[in-house]
């Protein structure tokens, strides 16, 4: 599997956050894939937009709930077309798979379109450890595999790349004159893919969705990559994972409305592709060979847990990405996986444990607006809560996000906040600290306009290291209610 | 040919089942749309192609809208002697030496061979004979300047054309030359891709369970913004698209 480094989160996302380019290219994640995004649903009308999602989610529960039932009737589908299946268990046997397949069949070159599943599986290693040259020709997939990077957001994975660095990668890694024009860049990288296609003897693709119902893949590009990886090699391999299949040919026409609008604002992609099974005798091109390889890797785990079943639903569009304010602060690398994002967040832990991803629930703000976007209307903040609540309770430490100190905090408050008594002692030394005692040497206070803006008291000060704490009030409710406003005798 | 690899289906099913809490022996789902037959998709097609029918010069109209946003450049014409003199200036303009076309319906209505031949184009046509020529036509595919091809369906929802590769029609025509012409017939068009889709599993059934290999949609030119959001069409596939739209 991909290198994990999800228990860095807060270290990188320091870093992140500090970090001028990321802050340049973040920012054009609101006013352009989210802005375009609410443009294309604006066109078709938001009410028409929600019947839309409604539809999609109801296909999504009905498969998932019948899982077994539709990879069934779809292998059954891809082999009568004259295509393989095979089944992996986890990353290890998804690779063992493809090593054999290019072992028996001698592949040196392979051309691969984008595909998250082949990053968790971290097939080109696997493949380069078996000989095989294999190239990314998503342009986007192919900066970062000539960087050595990981992708920085589910569709645009060099998102974090200022044309600068491209221009320099590309002068250091094709050998062209330096140049930082975007159409020259996406030229020479025409020119370099094009020439490997033409050699691959393997086209790798993932899948946007499976149909059950014909056996078919279906994938959706912009570049033309895909359709290159599918039409011109000598053998096509698909991979991905076991939610991707609905179950009828019509039940693609709801997603073809919804991924696209959602990922780039797109009415539709330039090229939708549907593969079933190998090229029949009489065609004049197409892969000799189809195989299909069906994952599960952990996700059989999060269709046992109804809490989290329905982080399946996800079609990757990664609007939910693109609205988040923790993402658009961190960005996509701090997650330290393959998914980022809030579905990230989701996902991450359910694959590879709790123990690993434990902070990952934690970067959200519940503030639900990766909810109202979802085109399939997962409930993520719902999923981020449950998460939270079972690291929270678990009786191993090492799943629990919060340490010792935080939880200490959390009960001191929670037995304060029990005791009127003990409230009451706590606000009158509050006064007295805040009024008289603010500005002697031992523990300062700094005040303003009614905030206390910071201060070197234990526990306190780490509130005020980037938020202004409110002053006490000068008269408690307590002590109004008493005097002023209760009708009883004795100010109860 | 080896078989199956990884683990069988059936234990790869079993987990799920487990996961699900489903029975080993659990009932079809009994999802509406897998219970058409043959004759419920002959019906709705029936009622799909009547609808057509009717309202054909408004989808035409709206066809030619939708797909000049997605990015084509639209010509319409239904004289087929002004289409071809289009094709002939639009080859004309662009320099082109090789052009490269697929077999299809539409090219006995707009005789291309003849004009691009006599302007000194060097012209292919998609077609194998024995093996050895499949080698020499991705040759041709792969010096063309140009691929013309028809449409197999084009949808007015998308703006987008259909092609169904087999033969006479190459999957590289219309994606490996930088430029792609499509001609497209009224008689082609379908409003909606919900359309599309019951017209395919009408296809599916009525051809026992094979609606060939490869389908593809076609919207515009090949795009990207990987690089700094900005756009930028011709990356991998037809940086120029035309369509003549014959009616």
């Amino acid at each position: 599997m991909a290198d994990i480094k999800t228990r860095d989160f807060s270290a990188a996302s320091a870093v992140s956050i500090l970090d001028p380019q990321l802050r340049k290219a973040l920012a054009q994640v609101g006013t352009g894939f989210d802005a375009a995004r609410r443009a294309a649903i604006d066109e078709v009308s938001q009410e028409l937009w929600d019947e839309w999602r409604e539809e999609a989610r109801q296909i999504k529960i009905h498969t998932l709930d019948h899982l077994d039932y539709y990879l069934d009737l779809l292998d059954q589908n891809v082999t009568k077309a004259g295509g393989h299946v095979h089944f992996a268990k986890d990353a290890a046997q998804a690779n063992d798979i493809m090593g054999e397949l290019v072992r028996t069949r001698n592949i040196k070159v392979a051309t691969k379109s984008k595909s998250m599943v082949s990053e968790e599986l971290s097939l080109n290693p696997a493949l380069e450890a078996q000989g095989v040259d294999v190239y990314e020709t998503d342009l986007g997939e192919y900066i970062i595999q000539l960087a050595k990077e990981t992708p920085f957001h589910l569709v645009a994975p060099a998102l974090h790349k200022t044309k600068e660095q491209v221009a320099q990668l590309f002068t250091d890694k094709l050998g062209i004159p330096y140049t930082e024009d975007i159409n020259g860049l996406a030229a020479a990288a025409r020119i370099a893919l094009r020439e490997k296609f033409l050699q691959a003897d393997l086209g790798i693709s993932g899948a946007n969705f499976l149909v059950a119902e014909t056996g078919t893949l279906v994938i959706i590009t912009n570049e033309g990559n895909g359709r290159l990886s599918t039409s011109a090699p000598r053998i096509h391999v698909g991979i991905t994972g076991m939610e991707k299949v609905i179950p009828s040919m019509q039940d693609l026409a709801v997603f073809l409305r919804l991924l696209p609008r959602s990922a780039t604002g797109q009415g539709i992609t330039s090229y939708v592709s549907m593969v079933t099974g190998p090229r029949r005798a009489d065609d004049e091109d197409g892969p000799e060979e189809f195989h299909l390889i069906i994952v599960d890797n952990g996700r059989s785990k999060m269709l046992a847990d109804p809490d989290l079943r329905e982080a399946l639903y996800c079609i990757r569009c990664a609007a939910c990405l693109n609205i988040c304010p923790v993402y658009q602060k961190v960005g996509g690398h701090a997650y330290g996986w393959v998914y980022p994002g809030p579905i990230g967040a989701i996902v991450t832990p359910s694959l590879i444990g709790l123990k690993e991803a434990r902070d990952l629930p934690q970067a959200s703000s519940l503030c639900g607006a990766c909810r109202e976007v979802c085109p399939v209307k997962i409930n993520l903040p719902r999923m981020l809560l449950h998460l939270r609540q079972k690291s929270a309770e678990s009786p191993d430490s090492s799943e629990r996000s919060a340490g010792l100190v935080p939880n200490l905090v959390a009960g001191g408050y929670t037995r304060l906040m029990r005791s009127p008594s003990l409230l009451k002692l706590s606000h009158t030394w509050g006064r007295w600290k805040q009024n008289v005692w603010a500005a002697m040497p031992f523990f300062p206070l700094t005040k303003r306009n009614g905030m206390i803006r910071k201060t070197s008291l234990p526990l306190l000060s780490r509130w005020t290291r980037s938020r202004d704490l409110p002053e006490l009030p000068k008269n408690a409710f307590r002590d109004i209610w008493k005097k002023e406003l209760s009708q009883d005798k004795d100010g109860r | 040919m080896d078989g199956t690899l990884g683990v069988p289906k059936a234990e790869f099913l079993d987990s799920v089942r487990r996961s699900l809490d489903r029975q080993p022996v659990a009932p079809d789902p009994a999802y509406p749309r897998l219970l058409d037959d043959l004759s419920s998709l002959q019906d709705q097609t029936q009622r799909i192609r009547a609808r057509i029918a009717e309202t054909r010069p408004v989808l035409l109209d709206k066809f030619a809208e939708v797909a000049q946003a997605r990015g084509w450049n639209v010509h319409r014409t239904s004289d087929p002697e002004n289409a071809m003199a289009h094709i002939q200036s639009l080859a004309d303009s662009l320099g082109v030496k090789n052009a490269v076309r697929s077999e299809q319906e539409v090219f006995g209505q707009v005789m291309v061979d003849a004009p691009l031949e006599a302007a000194g184009i060097n012209m292919t046509t998609v077609s194998h004979g024995p093996d050895s020529s499949r080698e020499s036509l991705r040759s041709s595919i792969i010096a063309a300047d140009i691929g013309l091809t028809g449409a197999d369906y084009a949808v007015v929802e998308t703006g987008s054309v259909i092609v169904l590769p087999r033969k006479g029609l190459s999957r590289l025509v219309s994606v490996v030359p930088p430029v792609h012409l499509a001609l497209v017939r009224p008689e082609d068009l379908i409003e909606s891709l919900d359309d599309l889709f019951v017209l395919r599993r009408l296809e599916y059934q009525e051809k026992g369970g094979d609606m060939g290999s490869y389908l593809n949609f076609i919207t515009g030119p090949s795009r990207t913004a990987d690089i700094e959001q900005t756009l930028v069409v011709g990356v991998h596939g037809p940086k120029e698209v035309h369509l003549v739209l014959l009616g």
